[in-house]
């Protein structure tokens, strides 16, 4: 009886270890993560469009993300479309088609300090803001700074309404990006 | 023993003048109050008639031709305090006999070496009664109930417990004999046991540490099941629990046989179902607080002569929601939740058993075998364990048909353990043990914690003397680990690093008793605890506290020296007993996450704050002190709690953070006389009183906590308990208030206080049948 038991004992390890191999080491993924925003401007009036983008290819650590400036000309009206990458991933993930999928979920706000108004965001599915295109106004020269925010509603249903703003507690945080910006 | 001798007299008399009949027969059985199990090799004596028996291996004893009489029937057994009860004796009685040996300890320090168990110098242990209160809670709620523990808490379904202020890697959990292995570093990962499966819930600090390693800096907290039965027949319990906050619901059952026609060998099954809905504060429910938990457990023993084995397998599993409100995306969403005094009602009262994003889902599982063989006077036991510990937590995502966890970390454990326990020498006692660890951990998703092989070996040396009113013990211990780990960044990298940690440890405790009444207890600790793998290379966001933690890989073990000295005190009608601690941990190199405001780091949901981990030298000191009083004996008593701490970071001068604040509690309780259909009926109030901690780490050096420490609470709990015997079957009826006031409040130690209250009024019921 010991013998059996002590036979049944060391089978159950052994089958245990061996159930369990080493298992393939995978690489970090972060599937939630956004490495880049890219703000691509086209002047309404036709003409080559200019892209300013934060970029964080390796996700927060590591390296410094990178930022560019925001340069725009004065008195003049911009269609702006927003991209979003996950550089992290293999390929190359566009965020964007998610933020779309879910735009009942998400808003993008434009918080501007500098010479210029942001309108016209695009609509959700429910026909509220959503901003993934808008348009920019431009008036005389300066300098300031614009905040892109982006907020994702985590309940179900969201709830979200044409009148909240960006700092409503119904929604958090996904993005939060300072861009400078110069008028000349 | 005045009033004894008086009995003693008075029967004597007694008997003298009314010996009329003597031919009375009294039978009865001896049942232990904590396991529920007959007590064989209980003494049963008449000590005014001369007159002793002893209990035969189904609890039972008989006397035959007693005379009637009025006497004092005194019962002993080696597990449990003595029990007696005056009898007025006419012709015949049955007496069923419940050792109540736990009832009424304190759960509390005591100086060990009194009855068999030769243990530490110092330990604490819930008491059967305070073990059938915590019936309903969790494993760390359950040890709170012992003077010196605390919880940290993530919400309401989340909690750990703190052993004088140190908690996770600090402390070590040993369910059922093995050294529980899962992601225990995280401040949000609860331990992974089944309270119900506890017979026996302790925590122990000192010479006895060194059995389970050389880094409980802490101390040990020990889960044990009841002993499996010993003799023929089988017997069961059930328990049915309900709570109205949260509308949680537990059904437990265990079985357990010794089969007649195999001799020695018995088994246990064992399991737990438990659901609960969305936690209620007095104001508010928190959507999203649900919890579930399914766990079962096989234990097959086979006991012959010189051979004792034993078989386990336990499996758990929880899924455990996470306050949605909760959901943190920056340090600016983090100071909006804490300036709003309530989360946004999109986020409330929910009453549902429904369990969304976040949320964690955790699987352990553990098998292990227990070999000991007894050869003469020697005694050598071999343990081999498995564990398998399986997390995932899922995060708030952007695509709502996500189904995947965002982090899974995956741990496999198989330890051996090899002890020796030599024949007792004069009256010196003592093992000598080896130990090894071999350890996959694997992570998917978001990274954390590297992947890792871990390796230990260790041996321990431990040593006994007692003799008269002094004990003397003392032990050493010596460990090795490595440490290799890997991780592929996305980008290809791979980072790898190989850690090698020696640590030592060493104990030393003397106990005198100075007179009957009062007894004393010195002991002094070292001990010494490598770097975990988070302290060392965790590199990422923190969403809880919106802080970037780094890992720091040149960090050294911690070496602790505790100093503890206890004394108690019980009077000669043991109507009021006492007990102090005083304990002073020092701790050189103790790893703390230290903020570093120079260096924000910046990502695309802002800048966060980083907070490195750092080491200093720290100081801990503390006293627990509680006394029990019986106003009115066998009716009254008066429970009083006291546990102050105080923890300094002495490098820069300040307060650590995340320890537990002042706290005292008062119980009294009332037992009733056995009436004829209500037995061992009993009613207690308790208030606990907390105080707001001051005694935070200073902005100055850092900020490390974005709101201040909530004010104090008082709360008031009640709780009511009696047995009922139907069909000759025992039921334990009981009812816990918890929060009787409905007090609105936020305790320091829970993570939560940033954004939500604590539970409101909480109505347990429970029943508990023996069959």
């Amino acid at each position: 009886m010991k013998f059996r038991m002590t036979i049944l004992a060391f089978t159950l390890f052994t089958l245990a270890i061996t159930s369990c191999k080493k298992t393939e080491i995978q690489e970090d993924n972060d599937e939630e993560l956004i490495t880049t925003m890219i703000l691509k401007f086209t002047p309404s009036t036709g003409g080559a469009s200019t892209s300013f983008t934060f970029d964080d290819p390796d996700g927060p650590g590591g390296l410094a993300p990178t930022l560019d400036s925001i340069r725009l000309a004065p008195n003049r009206i911009y269609n702006v479309e927003l991209q979003l990458l996950n550089k992290t991933a293999s390929p190359v993930e566009d965020i964007t088609l998610e933020v779309k999928d879910e735009s009942e979920a998400h808003r993008f706000y434009f918080l501007p300090s500098a010479n210029v108004t942001v309108s016209n965001l695009d609509r959700d599915t429910n026909g509220v803001s959503l901003g993934i295109n808008s348009t920019w106004t431009t008036t005389t020269t300066g300098t300031g700074s614009i905040i892109v925010i982006l907020r994702h509603y985590a309940n179900n249903p969201p709830n979200k309404l044409e009148a909240d703003n960006a700092s409503d507690p119904k929604s958090g945080t996904d993005i939060q990006v300072i861009f400078p910006v110069k008028i000349s | 023993m005045k009033k004894i001798i008086f009995n003693l007299v008075l029967c004597f008399l007694a008997a003298q003048a009314l010996s009329q009949s003597c031919d009375g027969i009294i039978t009865g059985h001896v049942v232990d109050a904590d396991t529920k199990q007959r007590l064989t090799g209980a003494s049963v004596s008449i000590p005014s008639l001369g007159l002793t028996q002893i209990t035969d291996d189904k609890g039972d004893f008989k006397f035959m031709n007693v005379c009637d009489a009025s006497f004092t029937l005194l019962v002993t057994h080696i597990d449990c305090d003595d029990y007696s009860t005056m009898v007025n004796f006419r012709n015949k009685l049955h007496l069923d006999i419940t050792m109540p040996h736990a009832r009424k300890t304190l759960g509390d320090v005591y100086v060990e070496g009194q009855k068999k168990i030769v243990n530490t110098g110092f330990a604490k242990q819930l008491s059967a009664k305070e073990l059938n209160e915590a019936k309903g809670l969790n494993i760390s709620q359950a040890l709170s109930k012992l003077n010196g523990v605390t919880i940290l808490q993530t919400g309401s379904t989340i909690a750990k417990p703190i052993l004088h202020g140190l908690h996770s890697t600090r402390v070590i959990t040993i369910n059922n004999g093995v050294k529980q292995e899962g992601q225990q570093w995280g401040n949000e990962h609860a331990p992974e046991i089944d309270p119900f499966i506890a017979g026996k819930l302790s925590v122990i600090k000192g010479v006895d540490e060194l059995k389970y390693g050389s880094d409980a800096i802490g101390g040990v907290i020990l889960v044990e099941p009841k002993k499996l039965r010993t003799t023929p027949g089988a017997s069961g319990e059930i328990n049915a629990l309900y709570s109205t906050n949260n509308k949680q619901q537990i059904l437990s059952g265990s079985f357990e046989q010794q089969v007649k026609s195999l001799p020695g060998f018995t088994y246990r099954l064992q399991s737990t179902i438990k659901r609960s809905a969305d936690v209620r504060t007095p104001s508010y429910s928190l959507n999203n607080t649900a919890a579930n938990e399914v766990n079962f457990s096989v234990t097959t023993a086979l006991r012959k002569k010189n051979l004792e084995s034993e078989l386990f397998y336990s499996y758990f599993t929880s899924k455990l929601g996470i306050f949605t409100g909760s959901h943190i995306g920056n340090l600016t969403d983090l100071l909006a939740a804490i300036a709003s005094d309530k989360p946004d009602n999109i986020f409330l009262n929910n009453s549902s058993y429904k369990i969304g994003r976040p949320r964690q889902e955790v699987l352990h599982q553990l098998v292990k075998s227990t070999t000991s063989l007894k050869i003469e006077k020697h005694k050598i036991t071999l343990q081999v364990a498995f564990q398998n510990n399986d997390r995932s937590e899922f995060d708030i995502v952007r695509r709502a048909d996500n189904t995947k966890p965002q982090i899974n970390l995956v741990i496999n454990t198989l330890s051996e353990d090899l002890i020796y326990e030599h024949p007792k020498l004069g009256n010196i006692s003592g093992s000598v043990g080896l130990s090894f660890m071999q350890q996959n951990n694997s992570y998917r998703g978001r990274y954390f914690i590297p992947n890792y092989d871990a390796n230990t070996a260790g041996a321990f040396w431990i040593e006994k003397w007692q003799k008269h009113k002094w004990q003397v013990q003392a032990g050493i211990r010596a460990d090795f680990k490595n440490i290799d780990t890997r991780r592929i960044r996305s980008s290809g990298d791979t980072i790898s690093n190989n850690f090698n940690f020696r640590t030592f440890a060493a104990s030393g405790n003397i106990g005198r008793d100075i007179s009957l009444n009062w007894k004393t207890n010195l002991g002094i600790s070292l001990s010494q605890r490598a770097p975990y793998v988070n302290e060392l290379l965790s590199d990422g966001i923190h969403h809880g506290t919106a802080t970037y933690e780094r890992g720091n890989i040149n960090l050294v073990p911690e070496k602790s020296t505790n100093i503890s000295l206890g004394l108690s005190y019980k009077n000669d009608a043991k109507t009021f007993e006492s007990d102090l601690l005083l304990y002073n941990n020092n701790i050189n190199d103790f790893i703390y996450e230290q903020p570093k405001p120079d260096a924000p780091v910046l990502t695309i949901a802002g800048a966060f704050p980083l907070i490195e981990y750092t080491s200093t030298d720290a100081q801990l000191t503390g006293i627990d002190h509680s006394f029990q009083w019986q106003i009115i004996p066998s009716h009254l008593t008066w429970i009083n709690k006291t546990a102050l701490i105080f923890a300094r970071n002495k490098s820069i001068n300040d307060w650590l953070i995340n320890i537990p604040s002042q706290r005292f509690t008062n119980q009294f309780a009332w037992d009733f006389k056995d009436g004829k259909k209500l037995k061992e009926s009993s009613i207690s109030i308790e208030m606990s009183n907390v105080l707001r901690q001051t005694r935070v780490p200073d902005p100055k050096n850092g900020v490390t906590d974005y709101k201040d420490p909530p004010p104090g609470y008082m709360l008031l709990d009640m709780e009511a308990s009696t047995k009922i015997t139907m069909s000759k079957k025992p039921i334990i009826l009981a009812a816990s208030l918890r929060n009787l006031l409905n007090t609105s409040y936020r305790e320091y130690l829970n993570s939560f206080r940033y954004y939500t209250d604590e539970m409101g009024r909480n109505i347990t019921l429970k029943a508990t049948i023996n069959l």
